[in-house]
């Protein structure tokens, strides 16, 4: 009965929300309802249902749905009909055809529209019927869609009566498989029942599995192997389609990873320099995506759809320029001594951590996502969001860019340069000082640029950074340093073989086998995927 | 027996005085918190015995790192693990000694596994109800872990930054297994609510202060073997695969098994300190292992002075005794203190506190110069 | 292929078609050379001719993709890592002069002496005077004896050079393999470490790789040039020096 009720809320709503405030037959409509007020016994009042069915107008779904609820009543002073809300001694009475509020009354001045448990199916009856052959093509496409998450075997004759009619060749779809739904349910006879099996089936969803299996367990002989094989077949093809999805689920991760790592592929692969700080300059990007949030809540709330291309470049700015002062103020003293630097940048890692801190507060930041990145949709069995896809594109687009800086501009020229020979190129013209700031400020601003899209998905926290130093560390090392396409591999690899792993491991389980698996390759290939052998000379 | 014939040897003169003082502190300390009145100017009161025992577990495990850095040139940023597995082998003991007057009262499991629905003792808490067993494990887990995993580092010529950083990535792994409530080790909160060692409550006065004398009797045997190990033939050896592994293999030495040997013995170092500071702490959980735990522990022995006996001890001190103070009186800025720390020996202070005062000692100044200088040469290469 | 035989046989160090390639370069190409006991052989050639990388495989630093490496007439030295090969009897002088800077210049020579390698006999191993008597001679060669206190790191760059040569010697090898001894060296030095190698190859077998041709010109032995990666003449320094492809690749006009 509760799962009846609703089913019939559902469908009210989904009609009510479908509304447009298109006023065509508002008084046929109005015409229709006020025979309530003149009706005698349940018979009469049957009547006046069947006429708002002739109708046709799935406005009368508010006014049947409130008649089943007992909540259709009748002015006894001018015989209006409406919807009554509360139930104390003044109640709010709303309009039955358009759903506005038509003023109070005393709750003794009404007479409640009486129904019968007969009635009450005619109402539900009706309101299936309505919706299934509303004008709105959309409203009927959702009340077959209702129809099959909620299969009702009385629903059979209202959802054929409505494949009769029914043109438009989607909706009809979603009609027969919620027909084929409902009529797994009922008593009918076992050859339609057969078919209906097939047509669930060619479904393939999750939903379709349950349905068969809530089928199967009253199912008998042939209908039962049926079921099953049919199962079996679902539940194949939904184990691919998971596969896939957690393939998608791991490209998702290998973007993000790809994201903290790349800076540090710079800074690390291409100069050398182990910046322990790395995932603070990621913090920083993040929370510049938070200030210039902030700044545009207060002064231009309509520009926070855009407020991620702005707090990009100044993400990298402000990235760029503390990664700049960490060059010159304390890296540049330390080259040629990978640990020292690695404690140092540590250091400065624990000042950025507090500065933030101290300025922004201990909790989590709120980032909101604009418009155009929230929500998902669907691609098979698959689930997308949004935010994922446009992070993996956007870190496709780092990588592109990066790539390109580093091949064919004078700056990427003259980084390989310093770092493959410092004397010649400094003969040759080239500050290398200048360049080493450079190229840091580069690695720390494309980690700042991370931050603006991992304040995406992630909590904009003082420890933001700390979450992803190991990690980034782990994807250069096992792309193989100096390498912007091992890093690129080494993450995608990465994430993928995590979240594939994931399902038998479980998520801790998995990061773990993980981290253990790379800390046997590196063992195996001390200079990761794409190193470059060479004359090894006293190292 | 090395020790024994390190001390027909003769000890250097400042070991010697350094394992004096340390004794002489595990007898005083005791004897001050138990013999005099609270009133009395010598009395040292009961939370500063507990204090002061968790310093000198750190400077035990301070002196075991420096065992491998300072004088065998690996920097492992995952001593914490040798040190949080100490722990948990010794928390294990203790949870047995709870016996049944846990929350739940059950004879023989722990609490956590009452409350998670275990009905058995896992195969690996067998044992540990026994302390010569529970103080085998001590030793020989991270032993064990550190032999293995250095086996395999090391024989692969993994060196320098990478070293560091897949052991970092061992002390994170282990820190999300601990973390795991199926592990049976307590999960996220950890082994706590200990009641009592070997018989007696680890609450009581008698017995903090007994474990007091054990870290400070301890950390004088930490001393002796590191004193003994690079005073030994192998110690110069060390420092030469620290200073130049490449000739050392190029004559005919085998550097692999050299670090094998440091990062085992200076792993169950750890893991001593681990088992000693467990029971006057109270708990142990995995946060134990977190990597920010192992990087500060580097800084302590970097600040006291890398290559020497005395540095870590007087780092480990000093460092802990600002941060107790620093978190008390001014919280927020001791991330920038410690930060800051980092930053500054690294560039100013490279020999720590015990280089810059050897330099005013004639004797020795020579040799730390020498080793600053090797350093610089050494990771240039590197 | 008797000669080939006989080579292998007869000869110190034998070297037949071996190659080494690093990422599609050849650094190695189809190289044979061949050492006789006690003979001192200069090898010349243009950087990247694959001189050190010759070493390196010699050394067993490196492993060819093809070829043999023969020590000694049976030892084959493809199957075996750098310590093996150490304590076989070939010793290794870097280019860049590699010594224990924080070590004293005896404690080089001592850790250098031929003598227990492993774990447990160096932790056990008494450092009463054993090796004193070697220690001394080889200070005496390499003419360190009065630097014998001094930490390696404040010798000069040419005492670094004899330094590492001396322990070379203390290891007591039959063939030492040295790498550019004079690079970097005053004129007087040179000319001392020149006296040093001929007084070292009285006794032992020695492969010297050099560029300076005035330093190879007073060791006076046979030389091999290399280029790309294999043999490109071999003899006399004057027969060397005349053959027109090393003038041209190597000498210049």
């Amino acid at each position: 009965m509760r799962r009846i009720a609703s089913f019939i809320a559902c469908l009210v709503f989904l009609v009510l929300s479908g509304l447009s405030a298109r006023a065509q037959d508002d008084e046929a409509l109005r015409g229709a309802v006020a025979g309530f007020a003149t009706a005698e016994g349940f018979q009469q009042i049957g009547a006046v249902i069947d006429a708002l069915v002739v109708l046709g107008d799935p406005r009368a779904t508010r006014v049947l749905a409130a008649l089943g609820e007992g909540d259709l009543k009748v002015r006894e002073a001018d015989g209006g009909v409406f919807i009554v809300r509360g139930s104390a001694a003044s109640v709010r009475l709303i309009d039955p055809v358009n759903g506005d509020t038509a003023g109070e009354a005393g709750g003794a001045s009404l007479k409640k529209i009486r129904v019968n448990n007969r009635l009450r199916r005619t109402v539900r009856d009706a309101i299936g019927a309505l919706t299934l052959t509303a004008a709105d093509p959309a409203v009927r496409m959702r009340a077959a869609e209702t129809l099959f998450a909620n299969p009702d075997p009385d629903a059979l004759e209202a959802v054929e009566a409505a494949l009769e009619r029914e043109t438009n060749a989607d909706v009809r779809r979603g009609m027969e498989v919620a027909r084929a739904a409902s009529l797994l349910l009922s008593d009918r006879s076992n050859a339609e029942k057969s078919e209906a099996v097939g047509a669930v089936a060619a479904l393939g969803t999750r939903e379709a599995l349950g349905l068969l299996s809530q089928f199967r367990t009253g199912a008998t002989g042939a209908l039962e192997l049926q079921a099953a094989a049919a199962m079996e077949r679902i539940e194949g093809s939904l184990a691919r389609w998971s596969i896939a999805q957690n393939f998608w689920y791991g490209l998702s991760l290998g973007s993000v990873l790809l994201l903290a790592a790349i800076g540090l592929a710079i800074t690390f692969g291409v100069m050398g320099v182990i910046n322990m700080a790395h995932g603070e300059m990621v913090m920083i990007g993040a929370y510049t995506t938070f200030a210039v949030q902030e700044v545009i809540r207060r002064s231009a709330p309509g520009l926070l759809d855009w407020s991620l291309p702005i707090a990009l470049p100044l993400a990298f700015l402000a990235a760029a320029l503390v990664g700049m002062l960490i060059e010159r103020g304390v890296i540049r003293f330390l080259y040629g001594r990978p640990l020292e630097t690695l404690l140092a940048t540590w250091g400065v890692s624990l000042i950025l951590q507090q500065a933030v801190r101290s300025i922004f507060g201990p909790s989590n930041r709120e980032v909101s996502n604009p418009s155009w990145m929230s929500g998902a949709f669907e691609l098979g069995q698959m689930m997308i969001t949004w935010n994922r896809l446009y992070i993996l594109l956007f870190a496709m687009a780092v990588f592109a860019v990066l790539l390109w800086a580093m091949n064919r501009t004078m700056l990427g020229l003259q980084m390989r340069a310093v770092t493959q020979n410092r004397r010649m190129a400094s003969a040759m013209g080239i500050r290398a000082p200048w360049i080493d700031a450079m190229t840091f400020a580069l690695g720390s601003g494309v980690a700042g640029i991370a931050g603006v899209a991992l304040s995406q998905i992630d909590n904009v926290s003082p420890n933001l950074g700390q979450s992803y130093i190991i990690d980034s560390f782990l994807v250069v090392v096992f792309g193989g340093v100096g390498n912007l396409w091992g890093t690129l591999v080494g993450a995608m690899s990465l994430g993928v073989v995590n979240k594939l792993l994931e399902p038998y491991a479980g998520a801790v389980l998995g990061k773990i086998l993980i981290l253990v698996l790379i800390i046997f390759f590196i063992q195996k290939r001390p200079r990761g995927l794409f190193a470059l052998r060479g004359r090894a000379v006293e190292a | 027996m090395i020790a024994a014939r390190f001390l027909q040897g003769g000890l250097d003169r400042r070991i010697a005085v350094t394992l004096a003082l340390i004794l002489s502190v595990a007898i005083f300390v005791p004897v001050a918190n138990l013999l005099f009145a609270p009133s009395h100017p010598l009395h040292v009161p009961n939370y500063a015995v507990a204090l002061l025992g968790k310093y000198l577990n750190y400077a035990l495990l301070a002196l075991a790192l420096d065992l491998v850095w300072g004088f065998c040139g690996i920097l492992s940023l995952g001593h914490g693990a040798f040190f949080a597995l100490g722990g948990y082998a010794m928390g294990m003991y203790l949870m047995r000694q709870i016996g049944s007057r846990g929350v739940y009262g059950h004879p023989e499991l722990p609490d956590f596994m009452v409350f998670l629905n275990w009905k058995e003792l896992p195969w690996y808490w067998h044992g540990f109800d026994q302390f010569w067993f529970a103080a085998l494990m001590v030793v020989a887990v991270p032993g064990l872990l550190a032999f293995a995993f250095g086996w395999f580092a090391f024989r692969s010529r993994v060196t320098g930054v990478y070293l560091s950083i897949i052991t970092q990535a061992m002390t994170y792994a282990l820190m999300l297994a601990f973390f795991r409530n199926d592990m049976g080790f307590g999960g996220n909160n950890g082994l706590t609510d200990f009641k009592d060692i070997l018989g007696v409550s680890v609450q009581a006065d008698e017995t903090r202060a007994a474990l007091f004398a054990a870290s400070a009797v301890t950390l004088a045997l930490g001393v002796l073997i590191t004193a003994a190990i690079t005073g030994s033939h192998f110690g110069k050896l060390m420092i030469a695969v620290r200073d130049a592994e490449a000739r050392t293999r190029f004559l005919g030495y085998r550097p692999e098994r050299v670090k094998l040997f440091a990062f085992t013995v200076s792993a169950m170092m750890a893991g001593v300190a681990g088992a000693l500071y467990v029971p006057q702490v109270g708990i142990i959980n995995p946060g134990e292992f977190a990597p920010a735990n192992s990087i500060e522990l580097v800084v302590w022995t970097a600040v006291g002075g890398r290559g020497t006996i005395i540095g870590p001890i007087v780092g480990a001190l000093v460092v802990n005794a600002g941060k107790s103070w620093f978190t008390g009186a001014l919280p927020e800025l001791w991330l920038f203190a410690l930060g800051g720390l980092f930053v500054a020996v690294t560039l100013f202070m490279p020999k720590g506190i015990v280089g810059m005062i050897s330099r005013h000692w004639p004797k020795r100044s020579r040799a730390t110069d020498a080793k600053v200088r090797a350093d610089a040469v050494r990771e240039q290469n590197a | 292929m008797t000669t080939v035989s006989t080579d292998v046989t007869n000869s110190l160090l034998y070297l037949d078609g071996v190659s080494v390639s690093f990422d599609g370069f050849k650094a190695i190409n189809n190289l044979s050379f061949v050492l006789n006991h006690g003979e001192m052989r200069a090898i010349i050639g243009p950087n990247g001719a694959g001189k050190t990388t010759m070493m390196d495989i010699v050394t067993g630093k490196t492993r060819p993709d093809a070829g043999d490496v023969i020590f000694d007439g049976s030892n084959d030295l493809t199957k075996h890592d750098e310590a093996d090969i150490a304590m076989m009897g070939i010793g290794r002088k870097f280019q860049k002069p590699t010594v224990f800077e924080s070590h004293t210049v005896e404690d080089n020579i001592a850790l250098a002496l031929s003598g227990p390698r492993g774990v447990l006999p160096m932790l056990f191993h008494n450092s009463s005077r054993t090796g004193e008597g070697r220690i001394r001679e080889v200070l005496d060669v390499t003419r360190l004896a009065h630097l014998r206190g001094q930490m390696a790191s404040s010798l000069s760059h040419g005492q670094k050079q004899w330094l590492e040569i001396g322990m070379l010697l203390a290891q007591n090898p039959m063939l030492l393999l040295v790498d550019e001894p004079v690079a970097g060296m005053t004129d007087a030095e040179t000319e001392e470490t020149a006296r040093l190698l001929r007084d070292i190859a009285e006794g032992h077998s020695v492969v010297v790789i050099e560029h300076d041709m005035g330093f190879v010109r007073e060791l006076d032995v046979r030389v091999t040039c290399l280029h790309e990666g294999s043999v490109l003449s071999d003899g006399t320094l004057e027969h060397v020096s005349s053959d027109p492809r090393v003038v041209e690749v190597y000498l210049g006009r």
